[in-house]
């Protein structure tokens, strides 16, 4: 090997040596080492030399020599925090209005995030308490037929209890849990609940017990229903609750009607519907409002099967799969099973999946045969508003403080001269900051108590206030902090960085960067508040519309009854007698309540069952793969006169025609065109085995909410059907007797059966409860978001009006007007409103042209929606603005010009 | 005020700086340990236990002017403080006592 010339220590230890030595010991070590090197270089050669370089640097890294921050000058001692303390509370105390928009601005924007915390954390709790929630799945559907493809969490008459004998719907038999554990041996425990019992398809049923009768709403539930769920029992054993045809299990409210107490109904035999006789064999705790199945009692399903006539469609099955089980296995294996029994030719293809149970409520809609989003949306979207509200008011924080820098910058430019360091003058705002969201976090705490009940009757809620949870104090913590740190930041970091020399030398000027950004936070407040605005708009038109749009029929003064008792048998005698009686118009009856009827026959939506038997809907020239969903009813005479339909073509029913019984079909204008019938009246239709004929044509009216097309109707006259609604026209104005006799009426014909009865209109709107409260809460939002932001632009004016006190006043000597200074100060903000406008237009236009899609029936987004939006915000702006703009102008200019 | 011990290693380092007076820095240290107790001293040793040692106030430095051997560097010289000189006046006399109170056998071995 050559000799080095000149050796030099090995360049990578020197490397490492810089990149971990602290700056200030670096050159002496360093030259330590060289001179080390150096002389090892003489006394034993270079490899030597360098051997020892190598374990001299090593020798380094040690800690008192490793590189760390410069030695902190301890700054924050007590003193200096008292003192930040104290500035920082002085600054609020002199700066009153600045502090109180501020306070109120945070506070309200909070109070929002926490409610929206609230009703979020509730709405995910739905469906979430259950013990086994983990390994709860419950069964969809997804039915493919002529390439549209539907999802449903039904299963028709439990898909699965029922495909073994899927051909034969007669002999319909429960399928035990050993017979799905065959094909899907990941299955621990499997039940059936019938959702078609709860309102609105379903209708409230009468217990008896010795002289005491009411009517309860509940439904029917497979045997291992109480030991998959926790429904806790209070009285009886989980397994035996449901365990045989004849128990029931009643909730602690029925008990305590019936019985004197939870224990003493067990064994205790209960009257249903004055026919059959349960044996409470369990009393649960009533069913906490966390629960998306509500029920007072649940009857065994094989007895719905067995003992009951009818059962509705509309079944939950769900699955307890074991710990170890992947459900996408069982999901195959499921379908596997399914195949097998499935008619090959059928054009409609059935597949089901699973879904986690905890999550069927949030998601409730269906894309693709699939569930997806649903009301998970909403949550989203709210999150997102409140979010934004609070943002807006971090907005108006960071704007008054920035425009008010040139205050606080002398102050900046002292302490910076002092020797205090850019870290600690950010903290120090960040401190300030901090300090105001802790104010406006009490403020918004106390108003949240107050607003509380306010809160649960808008989102139809029982949140009990949330005080004494840990996870709230998480949450306002994190809140005040995030708020704090957004809030601050800016000011924080823009302040902090200001040149002492040329503050203290008077020469600052705030750069145009600043003015602009101060400018565009006002045009991102008001493009979101504008925004929120349009979409109340909206929202509130659409939910007026839908509530007050032309049905096609009258729903006032209507009222339904409850085919049951002695009142299907006696309902010619009821009829009668009604007619007779003060305040009652006309009576007729239904199978279907008119305004929400929810069955469809022959559709492709799952009702598998219907499209193989006779039920299936047949008509003159069908063709072999016509498959037309009906919503069918069976009513009586006066039906459309009742309802006040409109015929368009043909006759109405009437008992003129002694074939109308037998032989009468109408259907609407939309069967007629979905059929493909041409000259429709008098061709013949069949439809529950039974063959007639098309004798008029209804003028299409909605069946159920406007969210929902027009669907293909198809209605026959059958006085006899042992369900169904009586429907009560009661005279106009006359509501009060009406509802006498009709009650004086029903104890006589129906003694033992409690009286209820439902307004039509009234259970239509309650269709809409979402929607409501959708309206309310982007109401709320709306008046909050403009209220923040002006909030903000007041105090921005306020400022900029301080700043030019000395040129207004010489303007007004030199003979300026009010109106002048007035719009001096005006313009400039007016054009950020207009110009946040033009943004917010289109976005919301979009964003609310996508909610729309989701109604069948829906308003036009027309032009003056967002104009009287975009002419509400400005001139909300404009009067925010001419208050203090006003006030101003109006000052004598000799007080301010003299104020020095 | 706190008295401020020094160890054994951080005493014989204070001595060489106050030795070597006006020309005491890190491989100066180093080698005249090396030469004077015959102990094998690593330069990293040396720079902690002046560290120390300047932590404690037992001596002051200065960065002297740039030398042409370590390649333009500046060296950090070292000097010995009132306290320094102090503490080790006054640990000399303590061992001097003691010595004094050794029995007679153990100080004819140390002669």
């Amino acid at each position: 090997m050559k000799a080095n010339p000149n050796p030099t220590p090995p360049r990578w230890a020197t490397r490492l040596l810089q990149w971990c030595c602290a700056p200030h010991l670096i050159e002496e070590v360093q030259g330590d080492l060289q001179e080390e090197f150096d002389y090892q270089l003489k006394r034993a050669g270079e490899t030597k030399a360098r051997i020892d370089y190598v374990r001299n640097v090593f020798g380094f890294i040690r800690p008192f020599a490793m590189k760390r921050k410069n030695p902190p000058t301890n700054l924050l001692t007590m003193s200096m925090l008292k003192h930040y303390a104290v500035v920082a509370l002085r600054n609020v105390i002199r700066q009153k209005s600045f502090s109180t928009i501020n306070i109120i601005g945070l506070a309200l924007g909070m109070t929002c995030c926490l409610f929206i915390f609230l009703w979020v954390k509730d709405e995910k709790a739905i469906d979430n308490f259950h013990a086994n929630g983990k390994k709860l799945y419950c069964i969809y559907q997804t039915t493919t037929s002529g390439g549209k493809v539907d999802g449903i969490y039904s299963t028709p008459y439990g898909l699965i209890y029922q495909s073994l004998n899927f051909k034969k719907r007669e002999d319909a038999e429960a399928v035990g849990l050993d017979d799905i554990k065959s094909f899907v041996p990941e299955a621990e425990k499997m039940c059936a609940y019938a959702t078609g019992y709860e309102l609105p398809w379903g209708h409230s049923e009468t217990f008896q017990v010795g002289e005491k009768i009411q009517k309860f709403d509940g439904s029917r539930a497979g045997k291992d229903f109480f030991t998959m769920f926790s429904y806790p029992l209070i009285a009886g054993d989980a397994n035996a609750a449901l365990h045989d045809i004849s128990s029931i299990a009643i909730s602690r409210k029925m008990a305590r009607f019936f019985f004197s107490s939870p224990q003493e109904a067990i064994g205790k035999s209960i009257r249903y519907e004055n026919r059959i006789d349960f044996v409470v064999n369990a009393v649960f705790e009533n069913v906490p409002a966390r629960s998306s199945l509500t029920f007072d009692f649940l009857i065994n399903w094989d007895s719905q099967m067995k003992q009951l006539e009818g059962a509705s469609p509309y079944v939950l099955t769900m699955l307890q799969l074991k710990e170890s089980a992947d459900p996408a296995q069982v999901e195959t294996k499921l379908n596997r099973f399914l195949q097998t029994r499935q008619d090959k030719n059928d054009p409609e293809k059935v597949t089901v999946g699973l879904w986690r149970y905890g999550d069927r409520y949030l998601n409730s809609a269906f894309v693709n045969g699939k569930p997806a989003e649903g009301r998970m949306i909403y949550l989203r979207i709210f999150s997102g508003v409140a979010a934004f509200i609070l943002v807006i008011a971090c907005i108006n924080f960071m704007n008054l403080a920035t425009a008010r820098a040139t205050k606080r910058a002398k102050e900046v430019g002292v302490r910076k001269v002092v020797g205090s360091s850019r870290f600690n003058l950010t903290m120090q705002f960040f401190g300030e900051s901090f300090l105001l969201s802790f104010l406006a976090l009490g403020v918004s705490v106390g108003l949240m108590q107050i607003l509380l009940p306010v809160f649960n009757t808008v989102t139809g809620k029982h949140v009990e206030s949330p005080i004494a949870t840990p996870s709230y104090w998480i949450v306002l913590c994190s809140l005040m902090l995030i708020t704090g740190f957004v809030a601050g930041s800016y000011p924080a970091l823009y302040l902090s960085a200001l040149n002492p020399a040329r503050i203290l030398k008077g020469t600052l000027r705030f750069a145009n960067s600043a003015i602009w950004f101060r400018k565009g936070l006002v045009v991102f407040q008001f493009t979101l508040s504008i925004a929120l605005v349009i979409a109340t708009i909206v929202v509130s038109d659409q939910t007026h519309f839908i509530q007050n749009a032309n049905l096609g029929y009258d729903r006032e003064n209507l009222v339904y009854l409850t085919m049951e008792g002695e009142m299907n048998p006696k309902y010619a005698v009821f009829k009668e007698m009604a007619l007779k009686k003060p305040g009652i118009a006309m009576v007729d009856r239904s199978t279907e309540m008119p305004h929400a009827m929810g069955f469809v026959v022959d559709e492709t939506d799952g009702l598998k069952n219907t499209n193989t038997g006779d039920d299936a809907i047949n008509w003159d020239g069908k063709g072999k793969n016509g498959s037309v969903g009906f919503k069918p009813a069976s009513v009586g005479f006066d039906f459309i006169k009742i309802m006040n339909l409109k015929v368009a073509e043909g006759r109405d029913f009437s008992r003129a025609f002694a074939t109308d019984s037998a032989d009468a079909f109408m259907v609407n204008e939309e069967a007629v065109k979905q059929m493909g019938m041409k000259d429709p009246i008098g061709k013949w239709i069949s439809a529950w085995n039974k063959k007639g004929h098309i004798i008029g044509i209804l003028k299409d009216y909605h069946t159920n909410t406007l969210r929902e097309t027009i669907k293909p109707l198809i209605i026959d006259v059958k006085e006899y059907e042992y369900f169904g609604v009586v429907i009560v026209k009661l005279e106009a104005g006359k509501t009060k007797e009406g509802l006498a006799s009709l009650e004086a009426l029903c104890k006589e014909i129906n003694p033992n059966y409690p009286f209820a009865f439902q307004f039509l209109d009234q259970e239509y709107d309650k269709l809409y409860r979402n929607e409501k409260v959708i309206t309310k809460l982007t109401n709320i939002f709306a008046v909050l978001g403009i209220a923040i932001s002006c909030l903000g632009l007041l105090g921005l004016v306020m400022f900029a009006a301080e700043q030019r006190t000395k040129e207004f006043g010489i303007r007004k000597v030199l003979g300026a007007t009010v109106a002048n200074i007035v719009n001096l100060l005006s313009k400039e903000f007016l054009v950020l409103i207009v110009f946040s406008f033009l943004i917010a237009a289109p976005l919301a236009g979009y964003f609310m042209n996508k909610w729309l899609l989701g109604f069948a029936y829906k308003i036009n987004l027309s032009w003056w929606v967002f104009a009287s939006a975009g002419t509400s915000a400005v001139l909300i702006a404009l009067i925010t603005i001419s208050i203090q703009a006003f006030q101003s102008a109006v000052v004598n200019p000799v007080k301010s010009l003299k104020s020095e | 005020m706190k008295r401020v011990y020094l160890g054994e290693f951080e005493e014989l380092v204070l001595l060489i700086v106050a030795l070597l007076e006006s020309d005491a820095y890190g491989v100066k240290i180093t080698h005249e340990i090396i030469q004077q107790t015959h102990r094998s001293v690593r330069l990293n040793q040396v720079h902690a236990s002046l560290h120390r040692l300047e932590e404690k106030g037992m001596i002051t430095s200065k960065m002297s002017d740039p030398t042409p051997e370590r390649g333009g560097r500046r060296k950090r010289i070292f000097t010995i403080t009132a306290l320094g000189q102090h503490t080790l006046v006054e640990m000399k006399a303590v061992r001097a006592h003691l010595w004094n109170l050794l029995p007679a056998s153990m100080k004819m071995i140390a002669g």
